[in-house]
């Protein structure tokens, strides 16, 4: 097994470095490339706190595989990848993604793990929530999933 | 025909349950569903920010798969709204 991929729900449990790193050592690889996302304390000047992570569970799971399948055919087919993302209420300081790769040499791992990070974006409905110091809270813009050709 | 509307991300301010009901004439399809949206947005979330959703939005059929705008509903079908998604 090369790829992991799942959604963590937070209440139940929490994105682990360790278990990423035991997840793609291998004595083939002399390289490593990890990617954390963390929720921060500010956006566009405003005071968060905390953001909530909503997703299509299914479509995600889907749409993970897809990607590191992809990754793989695309950069190096003996990587192994490690992907997981944070589902709902996540404080400042919080793990929402992520990515581990383990590979021959430095350029895969780095090129695979930008590669997954902007594909996650671009293809994986998953949604935020960021919750402000006032009190307010507000749901992100995103990229429109609609086909293109649809678009008016 | 009725459709059930599954909600995700900002589409969740139409409703606090996770599904939405929208009332549609027979034989509508995914264009229909968007402009049944674009009025209810209208008419009861205008000061929601939520008037670019039917538009932006894409949907999701049963299977998890994008259905374009001549897709023909059929009635109680679950359909899932997919607002602009921004994960990472």
């Amino acid at each position: 097994m090369s790829i992991h991929t799942a959604l963590v729900k937070n209440e139940e449990q929490k994105i682990s470095i360790e278990k990423a790193k035991k997840f793609i050592y291998s004595d083939d690889h002399g390289a490593e490339s990890i990617f954390v996302g963390r929720v921060r304390n500010e956006n566009s000047g405003k005071k968060v706190t905390a953001v909530t992570y909503d997703a299509h569970d299914q479509a995600v799971v889907k749409s993970f595989q897809s990607i590191c399948k992809d990754a793989k055919n695309k950069f190096d087919n003996n990587a192994k990848i490690f992907l997981e993302h944070a589902k709902g209420y996540a404080p400042i300081g919080e793990i929402s993604i992520l990515i581990a790769v383990g590979t021959g040499h430095r350029d895969e791992a780095f090129k695979i793990c930008r590669y997954i990070l902007e594909e996650v974006k671009h293809q994986s409905p998953i949604w935020k929530k960021e919750h402000y110091a006032d009190g307010k809270e507000e749901w992100l813009p995103g990229h429109s999933l609609r086909p293109k050709k649809e678009v008016k | 025909m009725e459709i059930q509307i599954k909600l995700y991300g900002s589409s969740k301010m139409l409703s606090e349950n996770e599904t939405l009901l929208i009332k549609l004439p027979e034989n509508s399809n995914i264009g229909h569903l968007r402009e049944g949206l674009k009025k209810l947005i209208n008419e009861k979330y205008s000061k929601n920010n939520l008037g670019n959703l039917p538009n932006s939005a894409a949907f999701f059929s049963e299977k998890d798969e994008i259905i374009n705008d001549n897709y023909q509903l059929k009635n109680k079908e679950l359909i899932s709204i997919i607002p602009p998604i921004g994960g990472g």
